[in-house]
């Protein structure tokens, strides 16, 4: 059972950013889908692919409050993301898992959230966001913090305009220097130093981190300014896999299996690993 | 008195077992590599090797095998399962390092999700072991507090007699009791003396090993370069290795039909851990047996309870360039406390 995929069908695509694609997943068959349905948390991810050219790991980019659908965003790189982008709708690709853990969202019930992500990183945290939204009323302030490259990089532009229109949720978005185009209305800046700027209160709140390892370094360090302690701050790992079960062997960074063990950690948790193995 | 199994009643066991329906697979010699194969009589079996240079993982956890059949049409995917088929088999002259380098992966392949493929191969399967009475400047099995006669993993027990004529046999479960079924008219009482056991020095103080290795500050040590200059990462140390489970799944095939499929991978490999991003992990010949290391004597305890290594000394006797770690657990063991 373990390493057969759910054939899932394309329902839509959405290019979101250059060589940055969504796509839209619907279950074959039913009892695949009430296998999600029963086990999907927000954070998990999973194995698309294509028979013929393989298997790839991405987080499921869709909300655990938004289960009719599987959202992936993935940026078309080697072999597999190459063919998923090609995939249209009708399309037969195939889909492994829930796996990992997830982000304990009920135990952020009652404070502030803040989210940081970094370019390609937003689709794990908007997993996230939408699960928190969706029950907006559990949830204190929502302020998002998401920055990219240059304008075009930015991910789910449509709904970075939803929050940005949203009375209930503080939006802070930021390009890279040299990145803004003349009409660029928003910061101008690297996350960071954008954080620190922004300067979003510590107390009763929790932080959501997803980026490029090089980010999450200088943001980690943003936070400790800020006065986040590491136990309340929250990042999501990715490494390479292919069984996504703990039995491939080549995911863990020390003893901790990302597939197993995350891919969700707090940063307490991640500053215990061997940084040498990350 | 015990049960004695004669070497001239040997052939009639095989051919008992046989005609229920097993399959007898035991160490033979091949123009390449010694293994464990198929047999129809004794004359086919190497019971002389201190141990084949293959290991019996290649029967439960092949170099390639087939998970999936795919075939595809425009708006429709078939894909099966290629489940192994029920397999009776007997493993006759396994030593008893690989023995317990089945008990020891046997948690790997069932924690949490259930790899069939592995337990398929495992549930019919009957180990008789022969404890070793010689061994070679490469065994370590008393290093990892295994012995030339553990019982590890294994189903029956044969203890070679003194006066070389056979065995002294004993079953350690039901499997190994239900195998000697079929051929207990050739089985004898007798009161001969089973031969000393190998005696295989102690080569490296494993709690020691383990305490350095446990501690963070050596992650980052030195000592891991040092060690590892001369690898070549040429990989022979984990296929070679009857504990090692890295496997990789990669497509065989077309965009229509074709099989998917699992490979044995190896942690010596840069391409192992390497994102698509280009960033890598363990992006060093180093860092990378220094994973090799902690996997089998740090990590692996910690979720199973057992080292991930049972002593066969595989790893340095086949190693191109004379490593292997033995070399590295001695280096450990002497290092400055």
């Amino acid at each position: 059972m373990i390493y057969n995929p759910f054939p899932m069908r394309v329902v839509s695509k959405r290019e979101e950013a250059p060589g940055v694609r969504t796509l839209k997943l619907e279950f074959v068959k039913q009892e695949d889908h009430e296998f999600f349905k029963a086990n999907y948390r927000t954070g998990m991810f999973g194995l698309y692919g294509i028979f013929g050219e393989g298997e790839s790991t991405f987080c499921v980019a869709s909300p655990e409050t938004r289960k009719e659908y599987i959202e992936c965003t993935f940026r078309q790189s080697g072999r597999v993301t190459t063919t998923l982008a090609d995939a249209d709708a009708g399309d037969i690709v195939t889909f492994r898992g829930p796996y990992g853990n997830r982000f304990p969202i009920e135990e952020f019930e009652g404070k502030n959230l803040l989210f940081i992500a970094g370019g390609i990183a937003l689709p794990p945290t908007r997993s996230v966001i939408w699960s928190c939204l969706d029950q907006r009323e559990k949830y204190g302030n929502v302020t998002i913090v998401y920055g990219a490259r240059t304008v075009a990089d930015l991910v789910y532009k449509h709904e970075l305009e939803e929050w940005k229109q949203r009375d209930d949720v503080n939006l802070v978005l930021t390009v890279d220097p040299g990145g803004e185009t003349p009409d660029w209305q928003d910061h101008v800046g690297f996350v960071p130093s954008i954080l620190e700027k922004v300067a979003p209160s510590p107390d009763n709140t929790i932080a959501v981190l997803c980026g490029p390892p090089i980010m999450i370094k200088f943001t980690l360090n943003a936070l400790g300014k800020l006065g986040f302690s590491e136990s309340n701050v929250y990042t999501t790992l990715e490494n390479r896999m292919k069984c996504g079960v703990g039995k491939c062997g080549r995911c863990n960074v020390g003893s901790v299996y990302i597939c197993k063990e995350g891919p969700v950690f707090t940063a307490a948790e991640v500053s215990a690993m061997p940084q040498a193995d990350l | 008195m015990s049960r004695i199994l004669l070497k001239n009643k040997l052939d009639d066991c095989i051919a008992a077992w046989r005609s229920a329906g097993f399959s007898v697979l035991a160490p033979v010699r091949r123009s390449d590599l010694s293994r464990f194969d198929e047999v129809e009589r004794s004359t086919d079996m190497a019971l002389d090797l201190v141990l084949p240079e293959r290991t019996i993982k290649d029967h439960f956890f092949p170099q390639t095998e087939p998970l999936i059949k795919y075939k595809i049409k425009k708006h429709d995917i078939d894909s099966q399962e290629m489940l192994p088929p029920d397999m009776k088999r007997v493993f006759f002259g396994v030593r008893p390092c690989d023995a317990s380098g089945l008990a020891i992966d046997d948690p790997l392949f069932g924690w949490d999700y259930k790899d069939e493929y592995w337990f398929k191969r495992r549930d019919n399967a009957v180990i008789v072991t022969i404890a070793c009475t010689a061994s070679d400047d490469f065994c370590m099995c008393t290093s990892v507090k295994l012995d030339p006669d553990s019982t590890k993993g294994s189903d029956v027990m044969l203890r070679p007699l003194q006066n070389g004529n056979g065995w002294q046999v004993e079953a350690l479960t039901d499997r190994g009791n239900a195998l000697l079924g079929p051929v207990a008219s050739f089985l004898q009482e007798g009161s001969e003396a089973p031969a000393p056991v190998a005696s295989v020095p102690v080569r490296f103080d494993v709690d020691r090993v383990m305490e350095w290795l446990a501690d963070p500050a050596s992650f980052e040590s030195h000592f891991w370069k040092e060690i590892s200059l001369r690898c070549i990462g040429c990989g022979s140390c984990t296929f070679l290795c009857p504990t090692c489970h890295c496997f990789d799944i990669q497509d065989e095939g077309d965009t229509f039909s074709g099989i998917r499929r699992k490979n044995w991978d190896s942690c010596s490999f840069a391409m192992f851990t390497m994102h698509t991003s280009g960033h890598n992990p363990r992006n060093t010949q180093s860092t990378r047996w220094r994973q090799r290391i902690m996997h089998k004597f740090n990590y692996y305890r910690g979720k199973f309870g057992v080292n991930s290594c049972s002593g066969c000394g595989r790893c340095t006797r086949q190693c191109p360039v004379d490593m292997g770690i033995t070399e590295t657990l001695q280096a450990i063991t002497n290092l400055p406390k």
